[in-house]
């Protein structure tokens, strides 16, 4: 095993040493080639989105660090249902006793998995939970509220295409499509109680591990979507909006470069209501929350990348052809 | 990678990006400059998190200080491993606080307004003529007989949803100037705009940035705008009123004023959009609170605004 010697980085440190005392120095008296208006208005979103997500990514790590730590491994395959249809249900359902954001939701669902929540159930519950739980339905309602249609439209397509999805991955995947390094995990038991500070401490070093681990996806993500609501003209395209399925397409990615939180992208879809027709305005609200720049970067983290883009398939087909099925009926 | 060394010098940066980030956010606090990036209702757990942050890089300096190296295990092979890959990490989270600390704690404007396009019109109350299969949905805008402006003029909808903003217009169609509240902008905004007709005439005073089209030069026609912000800045969506200078002057993008004058329905782009002539433009400081945000209840907030308007003359 390689081990990092202080010896070997020191031909390293010395100019890092060196190109960090000139940035120190230089940057502060040239901040104004940084301070122009797109730098200012790049740094407030992204800042923005960032402090946004950061509760729920802190949460998320923390409350699976918890489950780590307190909860043994067996418990949780005593509650989930055996049969796949009630365990799809049972996941649909859980989003509305936990409601949590989806940036939090993927370090606790990989702790779930590692203690015996079938894959299909997990996959569910990462659709499902974002979207069908009663915040956002408030949400979703104040938004449109003169069209409650489209509220109950988008909660029935999410469930829809987290039903289906669940499904699907029961009957086509049977190989764990996990990442490996969570395998490995089962060793890192017996360390778990030997950590300085007892059980408490190591609570706090998990989620620090966590917290690395989601944030680096995290944060390009939000880098990603600052730059291109700093960037990108969104005015320019509501030509689109004028075709029939060009404009689901267009929604469908503009849901994905967004990553807005599933209570804030209801109100942003209202903003849309003349320019494109009420199915793709759905399609925006139901896919936004369950793939976007943050998510599908921290799903890679959690699963392997074929399994990945097999699943962001699913979902985009998932959720194009429901809501224009949807738009019929609306 | 198992070299416990190696290990205690990743818990140390790791304890001091935590802390670096716990750092951040106390600072924003005291700047007071955490409602430039997210609402008031998420501030308060933004608030909270430099508690499970410090703690977690305290927990990590013990660990590297004090732990047994026996005990200090990487086998889940969470660290990175390597110079390069260490520096990509951490750089990355170094990023965003460099980005804070450095540049200014600015709210948005012009430029996030044009990119996001701004709305004129307050979209979820406008009738429905482009949503397919929408026959059922009510008119909302009863107009009463034009000719009689001195009789009652009714604000009656058929649409329950939309109670609130008719009893709002109410209230406000009562003032001989009407005030446009931060704290009831949106909603204000949207009332007025769902009886445009109705408030034909009327005087308004109302307060926000400046905000031109990009082909337009510094004078002539602008929005006087604000941000709506629901969740944080990724959510913000600039609502505008368009006005009508009525002389030549000189505003540059970004500028706060305060414009007072008489509403109009003007058409533009097939679309009916409320327009003010203005007869007052005053230029003012940025607001603590550059942006707005929905309110639970106008009505009650409006009376409540009122009373304190009136105790304050």
């Amino acid at each position: 095993m390689t081990t990092l010697s202080p010896f070997k980085i020191v031909p390293l440190l010395l100019p890092a040493a060196f190109l960090i005392i000139l940035l120190v120095l230089w940057l502060p008296e040239r901040i104004e080639l940084l301070d122009n208006v797109y730098m200012d208005t790049f740094k407030t979103s992204f800042v923005g989105i960032l402090l946004e997500a950061l509760p729920f990514v802190l949460a998320g790590a923390l409350l699976s660090s918890l489950l780590q730590v307190f909860v043994p491994d067996e418990v949780l395959s005593r509650w989930i249902p055996k049969k796949p249809i009630p365990a799809i249900l049972f996941a649909c359902l859980l989003g509305v006793i936990f409601p949590v954001c989806e940036c939090g939701m993927i370090p606790l669902v990989r702790r779930l998995i590692h203690k015996g929540m079938p894959v299909y159930v997990a996959i569910v519950f990462i659709l499902s939970g974002p979207i069908i739980n009663p915040v956002v339905y408030g949400a979703t309602f104040m938004a449109f509220r003169s069209h409650p249609d489209l509220a109950y439209a988008r909660m029935g397509l999410a469930f829809a295409v987290a039903f289906l999805i669940g499904l699907i991955v029961y009957v086509t995947v049977k190989k764990s499509p996990v990442r490996w390094s969570m395998e490995r995990e089962t060793g890192g038991n017996a360390h778990l109680h030997a950590a300085r500070g007892g059980r408490l401490a190591s609570v706090f070093v998990h989620t620090s591990d966590e917290f690395f681990d989601m944030g680096k996806y995290l944060i390009i993500g939000c880098l990603l979507t600052a730059g291109i609501q700093t960037f990108m003209i969104r005015e320019s395209l509501s030509a689109i909006g004028g075709h029939p399925l060009g404009s689901y397409l267009f929604m469908m990615g503009l849901a994905f470069a967004l990553s807005l939180c599933s209570t804030s992208d209801a109100f942003v879809a209202s903003t849309f209501l003349h320019t494109f027709p009420a199915g793709s305005l759905i399609a925006f609200m139901v896919l936004g929350p369950m793939l976007d720049f943050k998510n599908a970067m921290m799903l890679m983290a959690l699963f392997k990348t074929k399994f990945a883009l097999y699943l962001f398939f699913l979902i985009a087909a998932c959720v194009f052809v429901g809501s224009v099925l949807i738009s019929v009926w609306l | 990678m198992n070299d416990s060394r190696s290990i205690r010098l990743h818990y140390l940066f790791r304890a001091a990006v935590l802390a670096a980030f716990a750092l951040y956010i106390l600072h924003l606090m005291q700047q007071d400059a955490l409602h430039y990036y997210v609402a008031p209702a998420l501030a308060r757990w933004i608030r909270l998190c430099p508690v499970p942050l410090g703690l977690m890089a305290l927990s990590l300096v013990i660990q590297a200080l004090l732990g047994r190296s026996q005990v200090l295990c990487n086998c889940d092979h969470r660290l990175p491993a390597g110079f390069l890959k260490s520096t990509g990490l951490y750089g990355l989270f170094m990023l965003p606080l460099l980005l804070g600390f450095l540049l200014p704690d600015k709210a948005l404007g012009s430029i996030a307004a044009a990119k996001k396009g701004i709305s004129l019109t307050y979209s979820a109350m406008e009738p429905e003529k482009a949503i397919p299969g929408a026959s059922t949905v009510p008119n909302k805008s009863i107009t009463s007989a034009p000719t009689n402006r001195d009789t009652a003029v009714t604000f009656e909808t058929t649409d329950p949803y939309a109670k609130e903003f008719a009893e709002l217009a109410k209230l406000l169609y009562a003032q001989p100037v009407i005030p446009v509240y931060p704290a009831i902008y949106s909603e204000t905004f949207g009332a007025i705009e769902m009886f445009k007709e109705q408030f034909e005439g009327k005087e308004i005073a109302v307060s926000g940035f400046v905000y031109r089209d990009q082909t337009v030069g510094t004078s002539g026609p602008f929005a006087v705008s604000r941000f709506l912000v629901q969740c944080c800045t990724a959510d913000a969506t600039p609502f505008g009123i368009m006005v009508d200078p009525q002389q030549k002057l000189t505003l540059p993008a970004d500028s706060w004023v305060k414009v007072q004058g008489k509403l109009k329905v003007v058409s533009q782009g097939g679309k009916n959009l409320i327009e003010i002539e203005a007869s007052q433009i005053t230029p003012i400081a940025q607001p603590q609170t550059p942006y707005i945000y929905t309110s639970a209840d106008s009505v009650a907030a409006w009376k409540a605004l009122q009373k304190d308007a009136a105790k304050a003359k």
